[in-house]
């Protein structure tokens, strides 16, 4: 069981999002297509399909490696993700042309601190579940 | 396989996996495993109760923000 620590580090990193990825796309398709309500989301998906997930594992890779001998909080570290997160994701909708809502605009000074408060609390406990299960808390 | 085959078979089976030594455990693991099995399955302190309870808060009073949360997660 001591073996690839950073192989399960990765997997324990990638479960929760991909699985709320999961739902996510469910809810979204049958708004999109059966409801027939105009979201246009497809060209930006990409970053939470792909480059979410992979950064949540990155991020529990790091941890394994330079904090968790340190004893330092999984989940103020996991809290720190959307600081890098929320840009790279207004990078991407940039980058591809898709008109952000100017709602969005109005609420990000909330939005972000809530982003931190729901990281914070998933890493403490979803993603500290995991690792404690995979032997690597 | 004839009787001289077997002891053969038997010294080599033998040679090739040495018998353990301190086998024994150094110390009794039942009461940390009973301490284990006594805790609670989740320790969650008032203050992270405070953080989601304002975080639904924000999220009930705002929840146009819920797609972008959607997006980041």
């Amino acid at each position: 069981m001591n073996k690839h620590p950073f192989v399960r580090a990765y997997l324990a990193g990638i479960a929760i999002p991909t699985v709320v990825l999961l739902l996510v796309m469910t809810g979204y398709t049958i708004i999109r297509y059966v409801y027939d309500i105009p979201v246009p989301i497809e060209k930006v998906i990409v970053f939470p399909m792909a480059a979410v997930p992979n950064a949540w594992g990155l991020w529990n890779v790091l941890y394994l490696a330079f904090l968790a001998r340190r004893h330092f909080s999984l989940g103020l570290f996991g809290g720190a993700l959307p600081l890098l997160l929320a840009p790279g994701g207004y990078m991407v909708t940039r980058l591809l042309g898709f008109a952000v809502p100017h709602e969005v605009y109005h609420i990000a000074p909330f939005a972000l601190p809530v982003g931190l408060i729901v990281y914070y609390l998933v890493w403490k406990y979803f993603v500290g579940f995991l690792n404690a299960e995979l032997g690597i808390a | 396989m004839s009787e001289r085959e077997m002891e053969e078979l038997k010294k080599l089976l033998k040679e090739s996996m040495p018998a353990m030594r301190d086998a024994e455990l150094r110390r009794d693991l039942w009461p940390a495993m009973q301490q284990r099995l006594a805790e609670p399955a989740i320790r969650m302190p008032w203050w992270d109760w405070a953080l989601l309870a304002a975080a639904a808060v924000v999220i009930l009073l705002f929840p146009t923000m819920i797609p972008a949360l959607l997006y980041h997660l």
